[in-house]
């Protein structure tokens, strides 16, 4: 589904990511971890396009999104989550969901907003939809946050961190959300900290260390037997 | 004493109906006022895009001839910014009045002109604060959802940037209402000038000047007391 050759980033002459590459498959739900500067971040949002790579190529269903000049129309097919939810704060919940699909001409407004409530239903929200994102905690910002690209019917979803800037007790009900998703058969690449999280949800773990893939494996074996040394540090700190 | 006053007041306002002086002046200065608002509202608006957009976009995005055309447009902008805001106002008036615009016969025009130009640069810089204290990433949740630049920024940035400049706007605008009393330098009878002829008739200063300020006093309220409805209600979304 996506496949990144030979993925460069600098920024500056600073080498951020350094000849990445990675083949993500349909309904795989690849977690990436890693110390921070290790690149992660930047490389999910070079996937859709956010920071734009110094060289390389990023294949999207076979289309390659550093070429192309209908980049909006790849990225509605792919949901992004982000570490500060990023909800619109002039906008009240439903406006929020709906504003993308409405604007974008893939719905009519009843269809959004119908759909929109159904999604809020899923993550226990629906009472929420005339509130503003600053009267929600922000356990429910980020599980609106979700809903909102889900309501593109996105083909895959990137997480950066979803749950880096939550408090710990609010931290749960945003992971429950993404396992009910992962279990639904989404495609997905996470970004995260939370190894037992990683473990649980994905299909594969990445390690990224200096701007490359240094390690991956099923979560069984990446966690039980790391077979690099800097991997090998790193869980030992996290875990 | 309160016979004196009353003389000088029926001298200045009632007598050959010098009121009209006032009045007539009053509504010179907010038809200037309200135009060269709203010519500066879409002056400053145009170059606090112009220049947003330039500077969001990296140096690699700027190519073709969409780039070369953007790059030209900022220089512009920068350029109008530094002359108006470095120049005084009353001497860019008496420029376009006696220079540039020299054959248009409409003062008001001119004026409209003049300090809509003029209010057009500090708005741009106001409107440009204002977009740029939005978080960024507000305009990458819209632009990740596929919305193009133009939609995310008409929908998600500028209102609430907008909002945030509120208080600055209606600084410019206060500024604006009262600067246009410089019009008499081109003999455009105005408030101020109106007070001022009715002085040079009367030999009484007093009442027809405290009569100028104390209607621009009450102008400036109105607007200070507007705008802290409209801004009450545009806190709504920030109600906890």
């Amino acid at each position: 589904m996506i496949i990144v050759n030979h993925l460069h980033k600098d920024f500056g002459d600073q080498q951020i990511l350094v000849d990445v590459n990675e083949h993500i498959k349909e309904g795989e739900k690849v977690v990436i971890v890693g110390p921070s500067g290790s690149g992660k971040s930047t490389f999910l949002r070079c996937l859709n396009l956010l920071e734009r790579p110094t060289s390389g190529e990023i294949l999207f269903e076979g289309v390659d999104i550093t070429k192309t000049n209908n980049i909006n129309k790849i990225r509605q097919h792919m949901g992004m989550v982000f570490q500060n939810f990023n909800l619109f704060n002039n906008l009240n919940i439903m406006d929020n969901i709906t504003l993308a699909p409405i604007r974008l001409n893939l719905m009519s407004k009843d269809e959004a907003k119908e759909n929109a409530l159904a999604l809020l239903k899923r993550v226990n929200l629906q009472d929420k939809a005339d509130a503003y994102p600053a009267q929600l905690s922000g356990g429910q910002k980020q599980r609106i946050a979700i809903v909102r690209s889900l309501a593109m019917n996105p083909k895959v979803m990137l997480f950066d961190e979803p749950t880096s800037a939550l408090d710990p007790e609010m931290v749960g009900e945003v992971l429950d959300v993404i396992k009910e998703l992962a279990d639904s058969g989404m495609t997905m690449v996470i970004v995260t900290h939370e190894m037992g999280f990683a473990r649980e949800v994905g299909t594969r773990v990445l390690f990224m260390d200096g701007g490359n893939v240094m390690e991956q494996n099923t979560p069984a074996e990446f966690f039980a037997n790391p077979q690099c040394q800097r991997l090998q540090d790193f869980l030992s700190k996290v875990l | 004493m309160f016979d004196d006053l009353k003389a000088k007041f029926i001298l200045d306002f009632v007598e050959k109906d010098r009121w009209m002086y006032i009045t007539s002046g009053l509504k010179t200065t907010l038809i200037v006022t309200m135009f060269a608002l709203l010519l500066g509202l879409f002056l400053g608006l145009l170059i606090a895009v112009i220049r947003t957009v330039h500077d969001q976009l990296k140096e690699e995005q700027l190519h073709g001839v969409g780039g070369f055309v953007l790059k030209i447009a900022n220089i512009l902008c920068k350029i109008y910014l530094t002359v108006i805001r470095g120049t005084p106002t009353l001497v860019q008036l008496l420029l376009i009045y006696f220079v540039f615009l020299v054959s248009c016969k409409s003062k008001v025009l001119v004026a409209v002109i003049a300090f809509g130009v003029n209010s057009g640069a500090y708005v741009a810089e106001i409107f440009r604060s204002g977009i740029m204290s939005i978080d960024k990433g507000q305009m990458e949740a819209g632009r990740s959802l596929g919305l193009p630049y133009g939609d995310t920024m008409m929908k998600v940035v500028m209102p609430q940037a907008i909002k945030n400049c509120l208080p600055a706007l209606v600084n410019e605008m206060i500024t604006l209402l009262k600067e246009t009393s410089i019009c008499g330098y081109i003999g455009l009878n105005e408030l101020t000038r109106g007070g001022d002829i009715i002085r040079g008739v009367t030999f009484d200063a007093l009442l027809p000047l405290l009569v100028v300020a104390a209607i621009y006093l009450a102008m400036v309220m109105f607007i200070t007391w507007l705008m802290s409805k409209l801004e009450r209600r545009l806190r709504e979304s920030d109600n906890r």
